[in-house]
C-alpha cells in the first residue's frame, strides 16, 4: 500500500517544486509552438483556463499606484492571499522558482564539497524584511509606477524563460536572478531572508496562519539539528516555527531524528 | 469589547488614507513614453499616462499574441520596461484580441475590433508613388481589415478616415515604400489616442451609420 509517511516533506517538497519550475518551462514551449493557451503567464500572473491567479504583491503595487480596483484582478488575488493567510509562506518555501534554484544550487555544492553545513556569514535582524515590503511599497508610490513587477526574482525566472522560447534571447535583468543566487553564498537565503518584499506580504498575511511547525519540548533533545537544517536560521527548537517568516518548508522536521517537529494545523503564531 | 491599540489604529488609518488618496494625484505623465511613429500599445490599452501603473508586466499579452507582434519592452526602457509594445513595421496587428481577454489587470480593456484606437495611419503623400502619381498602387487599400471604411481610394489615391482607422498596421507593414532617412514607410502609424483614450465624438454617429 502506498503509504504517505515514508517519504521525508524534502521529498514532495521537491516533487512540487520540480514540478512548478516544469510549468515555467513548459507553459512557454507550449504556447510558442502549439499555441496552447490554456495554461500561461508565470508567477506573476498565472492562468489555467478561466481560473486566473495574479501575485498579491504585484496586484496590491498596481492598487496602491492607480487607486484603482478592477475586478479581475482582485479575484486573482483572493487564492493566493487565502493560501498565505491558511499555510503561512508556502510559495516561497514549495514554489518559488529562486528558492528551487538556491536549494538545488545547496544540493550541488554538498555534493561537490562535501561539506553538509553551510555558514551564515551576515546574520541581520529579522525585521529587516519588514522595512523591505515598507520600502518597497514606498518607492513604488513615489516612483508611480510598480517597481516589484518587474525586478521581482521569482517572476524574472519566469519572463526570461519566456524570452528564451520566444525571441531566443535573454535580457540583462536576468543578473538579478544571478545576484540572487550569489547572495546564498554569503547567507543561506539571504535575499529571501532579509529583502524580498513578496515574502514579506506573505509572512504579514501569514501572521494568524493555521499551518504551523510546533514543537514537544518534553520529548526534544537539543541536539541542534533543526535549528542547522533551518534555511532562514530561526531555531525551530526554541519555536521558531511560529515565527510568520516561517516557509513551512518542513526541513527541520526532516531533520529531528527524536520526530519532536511536527506540522500542526491550529496552532497559535508568536506576534 | 478588545481595548484598542491607538498605534494599531493610527497606522490603519494611514494606510486606508493612504490608498483612498484622489486618483488625480498619480494621474500626472511623469515618464516619457516609448510610443512614436509605429510602435505602439496592443489594443485596448488605457492611455498612456496610467499604462506604467496599470500593467504588471506579466507577459501574457505577449505570450498569448499568435502573430508574435508583440514584444515586452526591456531595462532599457527604463520604468517602462517589461511593458509591451507592438512595432507595426516588423509584425503589425491582426486584431485578433486575445491579448485583450488575458490582461489580469485592465492595462488592456475590453474592446471590440472596431473600436481598437492604436494609432491612425498617416499617408506620407511626398513619398507615397500613388500620390506622387508614379504608378498605381493600392497595396494599403487592399490589405485594410476595413477597406473602403478605413482607407479609401480618391482618384486612385488612399485617403484615410479616422473615424474608422482601429492603427493595426496593417498598411504600415504592407507599404512597399521605405523612408531613406530613418525608418518608417509612406503610410505610418501615428498613437495619437495614446493620451486620451477617448474615440472621437464622431465615432459615435459614424458606427449608427448617421454622420
Amino acid at each position: 500500500m502506498f503509504r504517505f509517511n515514508r517519504y521525508p516533506w524534502s521529498f514532495w517538497r521537491l516533487v512540487i517544486q520540480t514540478a512548478s519550475f516544469a510549468l515555467l518551462v513548459i507553459t512557454p514551449l507550449l504556447n510558442f509552438y502549439l499555441e496552447f493557451d490554456f495554461i500561461q503567464g508565470w508567477y506573476q500572473s498565472i492562468s489555467i483556463g478561466d481560473l486566473w491567479f495574479v501575485s498579491p504583491l504585484e496586484g496590491l503595487e498596481r492598487i496602491l499606484v492607480t487607486r484603482d480596483l478592477y475586478g479581475p484582478l482582485v479575484v486573482g488575488m483572493v487564492l493566493p492571499i487565502l493560501v498565505a493567510l491558511l499555510l503561512g509562506r508556502v510559495f516561497c518555501g514549495w514554489i518559488c522558482p529562486i528558492n528551487y534554484l538556491s536549494e538545488l544550487s545547496d544540493r550541488l555544492r554538498h555534493s561537490v564539497t562535501g561539506k553538509k553545513e553551510i555558514r551564515d556569514r551576515w546574520i541581520l535582524p529579522r525585521w529587516l524584511l519588514w522595512w523591505a515590503l515598507v520600502g518597497e511599497l514606498l518607492v513604488t508610490m513615489v516612483v508611480g509606477a510598480p517597481v516589484f513587477v518587474f525586478l521581482s526574482p521569482p517572476g524574472l525566472v519566469g519572463r526570461e524563460l519566456m524570452r528564451v522560447v520566444f525571441f531566443h534571447t535573454i535580457a540583462v535583468e536576468a543578473l538579478v536572478v544571478v545576484a540572487v543566487l550569489l547572495m546564498n553564498l554569503l547567507t543561506r537565503r539571504f535575499y529571501c531572508r532579509y529583502f524580498c518584499p513578496l515574502g514579506g506580504l506573505l509572512s504579514l498575511l501569514a501572521r494568524r496562519r493555521h499551518l504551523q511547525v510546533v514543537i514537544n519540548p518534553t520529548s526534544c533533545k537539543h541536539c541542534g539539528r533543526c535549528d542547522a537544517a533551518c534555511p532562514l536560521a530561526l531555531e525551530p527548537q526554541n519555536g521558531g516555527g511560529e515565527y510568520s517568516q516561517c516557509l513551512n518548508c518542513g526541513a527541520c522536521v526532516d531533520a529531528c531524528p527524536q520526530e519532536s517537529l511536527t506540522f500542526l494545523w491550529g496552532g497559535k503564531t508568536k506576534q | 469589547m478588545a481595548e484598542i491599540n491607538p498605534r494599531r489604529a493610527f497606522l490603519k488609518g494611514m494606510l486606508v488614507s493612504l490608498s483612498l488618496l484622489p486618483a488625480t494625484a498619480s494621474a500626472r505623465q511623469r515618464y516619457s513614453t516609448p510610443l512614436t511613429t509605429n510602435r505602439l500599445r496592443p489594443p485596448g490599452a488605457v492611455s498612456e499616462e496610467h499604462f506604467v501603473g496599470n500593467c504588471i508586466r506579466c507577459g501574457r499579452c505577449v505570450e498569448v499574441c499568435p502573430y508574435r507582434c508583440i514584444r515586452p519592452l526591456d531595462l532599457r526602457a527604463g520604468v517602462n520596461a517589461g511593458t509591451p509594445m507592438i512595432d507595426v513595421e516588423q509584425i503589425p496587428c491582426y486584431l485578433c484580441m486575445k491579448c485583450v481577454d488575458v490582461c489580469p489587470t485592465g492595462a488592456l480593456r475590453k474592446v471590440s475590433q472596431e473600436q481598437t484606437r492604436m494609432g491612425v495611419a498617416v499617408v506620407d503623400i511626398y513619398s507615397c508613388v500613388s500620390w506622387q502619381e508614379k504608378i498605381l498602387c493600392r497595396t494599403c487599400y487592399s490589405v485594410c481589415p476595413f477597406m473602403d471604411r478605413a482607407i479609401k481610394l480618391e482618384q486612385f489615391k488612399p485617403v484615410i478616415d479616422e473615424r474608422f482607422c482601429t492603427g493595426c498596421g496593417l498598411c504600415t507593414h504592407a507599404c512597399p515604400i521605405s523612408q531613406e532617412a530613418g525608418s518608417g514607410k509612406a503610410i505610418n502609424i501615428e498613437p495619437i489616442y495614446a493620451r486620451t483614450f477617448a474615440l472621437p465624438e464622431t465615432e459615435v454617429s459614424a458606427r449608427t451609420g448617421d454622420i
